[in-house]
């Protein structure tokens, strides 16, 4: 599990741009992904995630652009790509009459893995389908088929694992197991995970980092609690019994994190202040000599930092978001 | 190399396990020439005389083997267009497998179920016609031959039709004509001379020869002409089906 260059990023991607007829679906997205990190690429549906993802993993060519993964060009180095790759796919990508061993037996052997018996039955164990390893995969329900996939994607231990969508179109219950499996996989730590998704929720509760990306554009990169601390912080309301006056309001701006103090159209003060949670007692105490009455933390989340970033509200597809894929 | 090997030796794995499961195929593979031969070749039998001195019954069981291998070579290419359906391919494509081992694969499963249903078949029609396994050689060569040659049709249509219904309409179109103009049903030398010269020009009428003489003894064409003419044009379709494939591999 040597990285062979080892300033190198696990993916660089330089430029790319990549049309459907006159349909422009990535323009110009430059993006570096660590080797090690968890990466979400975050973006409302049609943005043009999977287009990357089919670049990224060899399937598409860039119409221009430069596109690396593990040092090696996607478009003149395939099959050495394919190799350090695994991919778990927005739709689904299973043969419905062979069974789940088989499937990853047929993986197994694509990727000459020693001990094939052994780690098909370990990986069918971890993500719970060992009872069902002989069943054809056609019986098999939506959230079965997803962790069948991701088994799959996993079971040759890729230096880079691209997951487009992986909770698309489950119910809650998948939801939440297939979440299970990517944080042991994070936990882990080896495997380099690009994962595309158009759910703040899970962008913010698996990924390390995260890119949001809008029409085709990179329009931000960071961490994303950093990303939602730019913003400014979260914000606190206090409604003072004894009014907003000019020494609260100078009693509050000495809370340590305060950015911003003013006085909002009910007469509440409205405290712009980073790490609002882990400071609220702070700024209670500091309010306390004009008796609080009421309090409303608001955290800004990732919805904020799109909004913020491209100047139009992320409204994901709810058709998409039920999952209308075969 | 070695590599090659092993790859294609999986992807035949997988397209044999799937052909092993599909009881409705050799079910229907096995009686539709049972029960064409016994109805038609005995109906005609003492009607048609035919000019190589053989039974009709035998002509037309002969026949009948070439006509099932081919669709079921049909059948082979369209696997392309259900795996694009499933979404299967992709998993392909993007495993470090080249799209030669795909597509010959391909073509040795359904060589290989075509030669056990070939096995099958003969077995039960020299219960009651003429087929024996006079050489075994040229049948093996017949079947190989003609499942190629449909397998890699079926593959270079599957890489350029997108749905299942124009692949089947489409494959109609090409294939009916070849099986009407090969000899499958009644000799190539007593068709008019227009249609004689474009059963010459068909590959499958030099398949369907070599299976006849392998299960008959008799021929219409030199057999070493038919066996080198079919040895070059199998590889030929081979290539053309891995180039097709990877043609439409790159989007």
């Amino acid at each position: 599990m040597q990285s062979t260059h080892t300033n190198e990023p696990a993916i660089r991607i330089e430029g790319l741009v990549k049309r459907y007829g006159d349909q422009v679906a990535v323009d110009g997205l430059d993006l570096c992904v660590e080797e090690g990190s968890f990466f979400g690429f975050l973006g409302p549906n049609g943005a043009g995630k999977t287009t990357t993802v089919s670049v990224l993993t060899t399937l598409t060519r860039p119409d221009a652009g430069h596109v690396h993964v593990l040092g090696r060009d996607v478009t003149r180095e395939r099959a050495a790509v394919r190799r350090d790759l695994g991919v778990v796919f927005q739709e689904p990508s299973l043969d419905r009459e062979l069974t789940a061993r088989e499937h990853l037996d047929l993986q197994a052997r694509f990727y000459r893995l020693s001990d094939r018996r052994r780690r098909v039955v370990d990986a069918l164990a971890r993500v719970g389908l060992a009872a069902d390893a002989d069943r054809p995969v056609r019986g098999f329900s939506g959230g079965m088929k997803r962790r069948l996939e991701i088994a799959r994607g996993m079971l040759h231990e890729p230096r880079v694992l691209f997951l487009d969508e992986p909770t698309l179109g489950l119910d809650v219950t998948s939801r939440a197991a297939v979440w299970e499996h990517l944080r042991a996989l994070r936990a882990g730590g080896r495997t380099t995970v690009f994962l595309t998704t158009h759910s703040m929720e899970e962008a913010e509760t698996l990924c390390e980092r995260v890119g949001i990306v809008d029409r085709g554009r990179l329009v931000v990169e960071g961490k994303p609690a950093e990303l939602v601390a730019d913003l400014g912080g979260d914000v606190v309301l206090l409604g003072l019994g004894d009014g907003a006056g000019a020494a609260a309001r100078e009693a509050v701006t000495k809370v340590d994190g305060v950015r911003d103090v003013r006085v909002d159209a009910d007469g509440r003060l409205r405290v712009t202040i980073s790490e609002g949670s882990r400071r609220l007692a702070a700024l209670l105490d500091a309010a306390r000599p004009w008796s609080v009455e009421d309090v409303e933390l608001h955290r800004p989340d990732l919805e904020h930092v799109f909004l913020h970033h491209t100047g139009h509200p992320f409204e994901p597809d709810r058709l998409g978001e039920n999952g209308n894929g075969r | 190399m070695n590599g090659f090997v092993t790859d294609t030796g999986a992807i035949l794995r997988r397209e044999w396990l799937r052909y092993r499961r599909d009881r409705a195929y050799w079910v229907g593979q096995i009686a539709f020439p049972l029960v064409a031969v016994a109805f038609i070749g005995f109906g005609l039998n003492d009607v048609v005389q035919l000019p190589t001195g053989t039974d009709y019954l035998g002509h037309l069981a002969s026949g009948m083997l070439a006509l099932i291998v081919g669709s079921a070579g049909v059948g082979g290419g369209m696997t392309l267009i259900q795996d694009r359906d499933s979404g299967f391919l992709r998993a392909l494509l993007v495993a470090p497998v080249s799209g030669g081992a795909v597509v010959v694969g391909k073509i040795l499963a359904r060589v290989a179920a075509s030669l056990a249903l070939v096995a099958l078949l003969v077995a039960l029609l020299a219960g009651f016609t003429p087929l024996r396994l006079v050489d075994p050689g040229a049948v093996v060569l017949g079947v190989v031959s003609i499942t190629v040659v449909f397998v890699s049709l079926g593959v270079v249509l599957g890489a350029f039709l997108r749905s299942a219904e124009s692949y089947r309409l489409i494959a109609a179109m090409v294939t009916v004509p070849l099986y009407f103009l090969s000899g499958i049903f009644y000799p190539v030398a007593t068709l008019p001379a227009p249609t004689r010269w474009l059963a010459s020009a068909n590959p499958l009428t030099y398949g369907v020869d070599l299976l006849r003489y392998g299960l008959l003894g008799v021929s219409e064409m030199p057999v070493g002409r038919s066996t080198v003419f079919l040895c070059v044009l199998t590889a030929a379709c081979a290539v053309a089906a891995v180039a097709a494939f990877e043609r439409s591999a790159e989007a």
